[in-house]
């Protein structure tokens, strides 16, 4: 075998382990809830007033919510309770209808923001506050503590 | 004979309740809106609510205190009792009587109360808090219904050794000096020391449970199972980190600077702090600022 098919060999064996460390769903939905915190430091520092409001943030905010929380009930199959430091609480498997609601509740809020499309602070604050409640009473049940 | 008197009465002197007379109560109209709000600080609905299906009342299940929860500890288990209006409760208590369990945790019949009811921290309080306090609790709901007894081990089943334990740890005065007075510290010391209780939990323990004073607030190993409670002193990274203007917005919000949720057992702290006003929060976030940094 000369030296660049075990290059290839090689590179395709590491491509291969990274696409499947990829599609593992406990990393899938790490990285995802990743996004909803970039997400949420914009929508929340215009909710705290740490930065102004700006309608085109916002929006773009709220679409990367939307996205991940229709993607999000799909990524707790089972065999991905626990490992690779998942913060997932057993609740979601003891009590998945539960879990979906608290999702739903999520999904809910989201799509009432977006619609409302608000164009300033004052009318966008009962919205966001809405759906950031969303997130503590999912996490609340559904997220083991790392204290 | 005479020998075998002055050994009892040595043996039943710390049975006596706690050391001085109470001072009498001030001239006081007690408030039942601002008694809600101590409620809430106090957080008295996390521990005496009755549980709902084995879980944590929520909503207006908060205000149905007839007690019931089972407190786990190294000595046994606790059993949180009625402090509900109905003669189960406290109904029909003076309000000496009220003050004096708050404060000295002695019942109306004499008895020590165990200090897992955080007396020791509310004798730090202003006793008007907890007159006002009564006059809440007095408007909730009468709830019947006695708990069962605390299951502890020898020698904790014997009340008798809390006259002792009272001696060493219940004192009315603060934790924390500041120099000069700057109201909003003293207000957030009086928040925090006293009804807030947050030492109870930040603090760790001497042996037979007293608080370790000297590390105020610098973490300890989380009575409901694994991992610690926080250092919440400068020295901690989120007091550390965090801006006062921070720290008041996660307790009333339950968001940290990078808009993660409020987790653990302190979610329940946190949704009773959020009724608080907001200078309140300020004073306990400059209060957490300034007390002495422990690693």
């Amino acid at each position: 075998m000369g030296f660049r098919k075990v290059l290839v060999a090689v590179s395709a064996a590491a491509i291969a382990t990274l696409a499947v460390a990829d599609d593992d769903p406990r990393h899938v939905r790490h990285e995802l809830m990743e996004d909803v915190g970039d997400a949420a430091r914009v929508l929340g520092g215009m909710l705290k007033g740490e930065r102004p409001y700006d309608a085109e943030a916002a929006m773009a905010s709220l679409k990367t919510w939307e996205d991940v929380s229709m993607r999000f009930g799909d990524l707790f199959p089972e065999g991905s309770e626990s490992g690779e430091g998942t913060e997932a609480a057993p609740a979601i498997w003891e009590d998945r209808g539960g879990f979906n609601a608290a999702l739903g509740d999520w999904q809910d809020a989201i799509a009432a923001a977006v619609a409302a499309d608000a164009a300033t602070l004052d009318e966008a604050k009962p919205l966001l506050g809405a759906a950031f409640q969303t997130c503590k009473g999912c996490h609340d049940t559904y997220r083991i503590a790392d204290e | 004979m005479r020998r075998t008197l002055v050994a009892l009465a040595v043996l039943l002197a710390p049975t006596v309740p706690a050391a001085p007379a109470r001072a009498p109560l001030p001239d006081h109209v007690p408030d039942p809106a601002a008694g809600e709000l101590a409620f809430w600080l106090g957080g008295c609905a996390s521990c005496h609510a009755t549980p709902v299906d084995g879980k944590r009342a929520r909503g207006e299940d908060k205000l149905l205190l007839g007690g019931g929860m089972d407190l786990p500890s190294p000595y046994g288990t606790f059993v949180v009792p009625n402090i509900s209006p109905h003669e189960d409760g406290i109904g029909g208590w003076s309000m000496p009587e009220f003050v004096d369990a708050m404060q000295r945790g002695v019942a109306p019949d004499g008895r020590h109360y165990y200090p897992s009811f955080p007396y020791a921290s509310y004798v730090k309080a202003d006793v008007k808090d907890i007159m006002d306090l009564k006059a809440y609790l007095d408007t909730l709901p009468a709830v019947p219904g006695r708990s069962a007894d605390h299951s502890l081990r020898f020698p904790w089943s014997v009340r008798r050794g809390i006259g002792m334990w009272k001696r060493r740890n219940l004192d009315a005065s603060p934790v924390i000096e500041f120099d000069g007075q700057d109201p909003l510290l003293e207000r957030g010391r009086a928040l925090v020391e006293g009804l807030g209780h947050c030492g109870e939990c930040h603090t760790p323990r001497r042996r037979f449970g007293g608080l370790e004073t000297d590390r105020w607030l610098a973490w300890a190993p989380n009575p409901e199972g694994e991992g610690r409670i926080p250092n919440i002193t400068p020295a901690g990274k989120n007091v550390r980190d965090w801006s006062a203007a921070d720290i008041a917005y996660y307790l009333g919000s339950g968001f940290t600077p990078d808009f993660d949720t409020v987790g653990g057992s302190m979610v329940a702290v946190q949704e009773n702090l959020a009724r608080l006003p907001a200078d309140d929060l300020q004073a306990i976030a400059a209060y957490l600022k300034a007390v002495p940094a422990v690693e």
